[in-house]
């Protein structure tokens, strides 16, 4: 790196209208992203046009801040009420969720802001040390490697569903199926659209999580609507305890490299990222059996991972001029627009304006780690507000967060069904992710997967032929060996409490 | 309490008088209220994008006193938002491009560009091949005799689906080669970016995409641009040459246009003619056009009329060449 | 009733992946490359869909005398009627979302559904949330962020 370039870089940050954007972006994309089935993409997409006539390294500062502010945020509903925004929010759900329902709402506020951090300050420094390395690494994933880290973080949910695991893969091919719709990108042929314009572009998978977690969730509470009483729920700590931080402490260091790394790689993004470091800390830990149902560090690992992810996904963009995920595709157009080209060149000819964005990476985790601090404090409020009021309420989001995806009011069918979908997966103990995360890959994992044959001329030796398609396909292999080997011995060892495991699982 | 409903009636009572007086008030030509410029795309993207550097220019301009917003109706590769203009008067307009002929000769809308008005054909964009640094292909000539000889050896990337001007304008080059560019070997990504990557990485010899994903790499170093489909050379890639020097009578724009709904009067579509005329001369659109990578490209709607006849006759023949559609 | 859900949704899903799979097979053929490649994936996931259901079903055979109490509350007071009105007034939404406005129809969905789910007892409080809810969502989205509401 260029020493001169970057403190030129950081001249440029700490600049107060800078500052000023950086902390105005990512409170509004803390907002934005809070509101439940809101994520990063569309705070971004929404927030966009408020930067055009901006200068245009204060624009891609301010969008930047949105898009780091929104991916903080998008875990507060995910904890607070189990409706996460976007895919990368959906691991938070598994631990946090838990824990806020056990009266630890303020704790996992604070433990998942910390955790993002710590996730975002370690990709900020990955970024300053190994943009072009990593840049250059990404460029080694071809379909074959892509095929295959799908197929890994396939296998890692459905591991998590372990003594479910019909119904995890049931969930999951429900997924796939809905993946399939829509124009099938090798050959153009359209497949399962019933001839309606709205479903060429296939079922975007922001509907479905709004739909089977937001409505699901809401209908899933009307069953106990009457038993919830007004009592004060507990809220807890707005701060974790020294043995939540001891637990917590290596899984956000682990996780932070981790889901750097595979944001670095174009298209994988944060949900693949939180899923792998979710299902890795689960399986290294000793307490695996507390993960889902609260335990602290199970929600400290992806909010660590996707967090840098983000953080990642920026490298291919300023190094390539290639988006990497679809909030970093809308930054790209908004920067063309503003005549700033992110790309080979910008480091040649434009390195302050490249170094001014890392540096304010920096500044902007330290302000979000603020702001979401303070905001832990008012955000437990939403607890307190009666259920029979606050249900109605994350409808009606749930509702205008559809319509902003593509101003159609036809999705709200769509929410609707997938809203019924999520309460009978509720209340027949399916479990959701496999179904959410297997659409967000699943058109990617079928198109890699031909297009790897096709470059190979039919031949699958072009699944073993680079040592990163092996890497994968061995680590696929351990996560999925690895859960039923555990499971199996203390199947052994537990065998007379077998009927009770059958309820639980 | 009822103090509370009472300021909000109010509030509402106000905001619907002040909104029918801003109708009312003004002259009774065209424009008589606020313009609506439908973008048939997310925000942020390509027709977004155009949609709202034309809302920018025309009103800082002072060219269009009225106020101009920008709507965005995505879906169906632009159809949804083509639809709803459709249903609209003459104070809105739709952003469009070559989409507006193709969905409906890929058979995949029954949309066709007769239904609207055309009023400008605004800018172009041009199409560029490129490969590697290191490809053993050094010309677009060489990499035509290649594939001529074995169509399958050599892999195409393109994105983000076939049909598209990537896709087409590569089949139009090809046909013109006397290959028959059904059997071109196409990769097809989920998006430009995606195909970049994968030239750069190695894992496709070749790759046909809008110049602006590839131009910046050529001048890196990091690939080689082969062939550009304007009429000449271009600024600042005087080294790369064009179909035409290569011996392929081709010329291949990707433009972007503007359309009213149907049955807007002369009057409406002269009070554009003028409007946007003076706009495509003024500084503040040629600065858009530098940052876009985009060229001036533009057809008053006299010359757009007779520029989508051309265009669709053309591309009914390459989609019919492409082999996409049974015939 | 309880029977009923938990083989029922077995059924459903074998009925469903047998669709799934004639579907795949009806797919039209490609024009390019291999004809047949689009419908692999498809017909094969629904192969798999087809065991995985058949598996599920003798699964919930085995254990249908348990008792779900989840399944039991669904049906028991008034948790069907929310839900249904819940999704009809969902519904009607859709359809009066580009006709009659953001506004309007917000505070209509938003008023049906505090009604229905809070009581008619509590009037005011409905009212209030529903009107400034509604103004409050509209200016924040339309007027703050940009978004254009009908």
């Amino acid at each position: 790196m260029d020493v001169n370039s970057f403190m030129e870089g950081l001249s440029i940050a700490i600049e107060p209208i800078n500052i000023v954007w950086i902390i105005i972006g990512g409170f509004l994309g803390t907002i934005v992203g809070m509101l439940p089935g809101l994520g990063p993409a569309t705070a971004v997409a929404v927030l966009i046009p408020m930067t055009f006539g901006m200068n245009p390294v204060s624009a891609i500062i301010l969008m930047a801040a949105i898009y780091y502010g929104a991916m903080y945020g998008g875990s507060r509903s995910s904890i607070l009420l189990n409706t996460p925004g976007d895919g990368s929010a959906i691991a938070a759900t598994f631990d946090g969720y838990p824990m806020a329902r056990e009266g630890m709402a303020g704790q996992a506020l604070a433990i998942s802001a910390v955790a993002s951090f710590i996730g975002g300050l370690i990709a900020v420094i990955g970024f300053i040390f190994l943009a072009e390395p990593l840049a250059a690494f990404a460029l080694e994933f071809g379909p074959a490697e892509y095929f295959l880290l799908m197929l890994l973080t396939l296998s890692a949910i459905v591991s998590l569903s372990i003594g479910k695991m019909v119904k995890g893969f049931l969930a999951m091919s429900i997924g796939l199926a809905l993946s399939t719709v829509g124009i099938d990108t090798q050959t153009g042929i359209y497949r399962f659209t019933f001839g309606s314009s709205h479903l060429s572009e296939g079922i975007d998978f922001l509907i479905v999580i709004i739909g089977v977690y937001a409505i699901g969730e809401v209908l899933y509470n009307l069953l106990s609507i009457d038993e919830q009483r007004k009592e004060k729920k507990k809220v807890g700590k707005v701060w974790f305890s020294k043995e939540q931080w001891r637990r917590s402490k290596w899984p956000i260091l682990r996780s932070g490299p981790l889901g750097f790394i595979i944001g670095v790689l174009p298209g994988a993004g944060g949900s693949i990222a939180s899923m792998i470091s979710y299902t890795t800390e689960r399986q290294l830990s000793k307490r695996s059996s507390e993960f889902g149902k609260g335990a602290v560090e199970g929600l400290a690992a992806p909010e660590s991972a996707n967090n840098s992810a983000s953080v990642g996904a920026m490298i291919p963009l300023l190094t390539m001029g290639i988006p990497g995920s679809g909030t970093t595709a809308v930054m790209l157009g908004a920067l063309i627009m503003l005549g700033l080209r992110p790309g080979p060149l910008l480091f040649e000819q434009q390195p302050e304006t490249a170094w001014a964005l890392i540096n304010s990476m920096f500044i902007g985790n330290i302000a979000l780690v603020i702001i979401n601090i303070l905001l832990v404090g008012a955000l437990v409020k939403v607890l307190d507000t009666p259920p029979k009021v606050l249900y109605p309420m994350i409808v009606v989001l749930a509702f205008i967060g559809t319509y902003t995806l593509s101003y159609a009011t036809f999705d709200f069918y769509f929410l609707l069904l997938f809203g019924v979908i999520g309460l009978f997966m509720k209340v027949l103990d399916f479990p959701i992710a496999p179904l959410v995360l297997a659409l967000i890959v699943g058109s990617d994992m079928e198109q890699n997967f031909r297009m790897a044959l096709t470059s190979s001329n039919g031949s699958f030796g072009i699944f073993f032929s680079s040592g990163v398609s092996i890497a994968l396909i061995v680590l696929t292999l351990l996560s999925l060996l690895y859960p039923l080997v555990v499971h199996w011995m203390k199947r052994k060892s537990q065998n007379k409490h077998e009927d009770q495991m059958y309820k639980s699982s | 309490m009822k103090k509370i409903i009472k300021v909000l009636l109010t509030m509402s009572v106000i905001l619907i008088t002040a909104a029918c007086a801003g109708n009312a008030s003004g002259n009774d030509g065209y424009p008589n209220k606020n313009i609506e410029m439908v973008a048939p795309a997310s925000p942020g993207g390509g027709w977004d994008l155009t949609a709202r550097s034309l809302e920018k220019v025309l009103s800082e301009q002072e060219l269009v006193d009225k106020n101009i917003n920008v709507v965005n109706k995505p879906g169906g590769g632009g159809e949804v938002g083509w639809k709803y203009l459709k249903s609209k008067d003459s104070h809105s307009l739709a952003v469009n491009s070559s989409l507006v002929l193709t969905n409906n000769l890929l058979e995949q809308s029954e949309l066709t560009y007769e239904e609207f008005t055309p009023i400008a054909t605004l800018a172009t964009e041009w199409q560029a091949l490129a490969v590697p640094a290191d490809s053993p292909y050094q010309s677009a000539s060489e990499f035509l005799k290649a594939t001529k000889e074995d169509p399958t050896a050599v892999k195409i990337g393109v994105g983000p689906g076939l049909g598209n001007d990537d896709h087409l304008s590569l089949v139009q080059a090809a046909s013109e080669f006397g290959i028959n560019p059904a059997e071109l070997n196409f990769l097809v990504y989920e998006g430009g970016g995606d195909v970049v990557t994968a030239l750069l990485g190695g894992h496709v010899d070749a790759v046909t995409t809008s110049l602006s994903e590839v131009k910046d790499q050529h001048l890196a170093g990091k690939l080689k641009i082969l062939a550009v489909s304007s009429d000449e050379p271009l600024e600042d890639l005087e080294d790369v040459p064009t179909w035409q020097d290569e011996g392929v009578d081709m010329v291949f724009p990707h433009w972007r246009g503007l359309m009213g709904p149907p049955d807007m009067t002369e009057d409406e579509i002269a009070y554009w003619d003028k409007k946007l005329e003076k706009m495509v001369e003024t500084n503040q659109w040629q600065k858009v056009l530098e940052n876009n990578d985009w060229e001036d490209f533009y057809k008053n709607s006299e010359e757009t009329k007779a520029f989508l006849q051309e265009q669709h006759d053309l591309y009914q023949r390459l989609i019919n060449d492409s082999g996409l559609l049974d015939n | 009733m309880m029977k009923g859900i938990k083989l029922g949704v077995p059924i459903f899903l074998l009925l469903f992946s047998c669709l799934f799979l004639i579907g795949s097979l009806q797919l039209p053929k490609a024009n390019l490359g291999n004809p047949n490649a689009p419908l692999y994936f498809p017909a094969g996931l629904s192969i798999l869909m087809l065991l995985l259901s058949i598996v599920y079903l003798f699964q919930e055979i085995k254990h249908v005398a348990e008792e779900n109490m989840e399944v039991r509350q669904l049906f028991s007071g008034r948790t069907p009627k929310l839900i249904v009105f819940t999704i009809i007034l969902g519904g009607i939404y859709a359809l009066v979302f580009d006709r009659i406005g953001f506004l309007l129809s917000t505070i209509g969905f938003l008023g049906g559904l505090l009604f229905l789910i809070n009581g008619w007892k509590k009037w005011l409080i409905n009212c209030v949330v529903a009107v400034s809810f509604s103004f409050l969502a509209w200016y924040a989205f339309s007027q703050l962020l940009g978004v254009s509401l009908p």
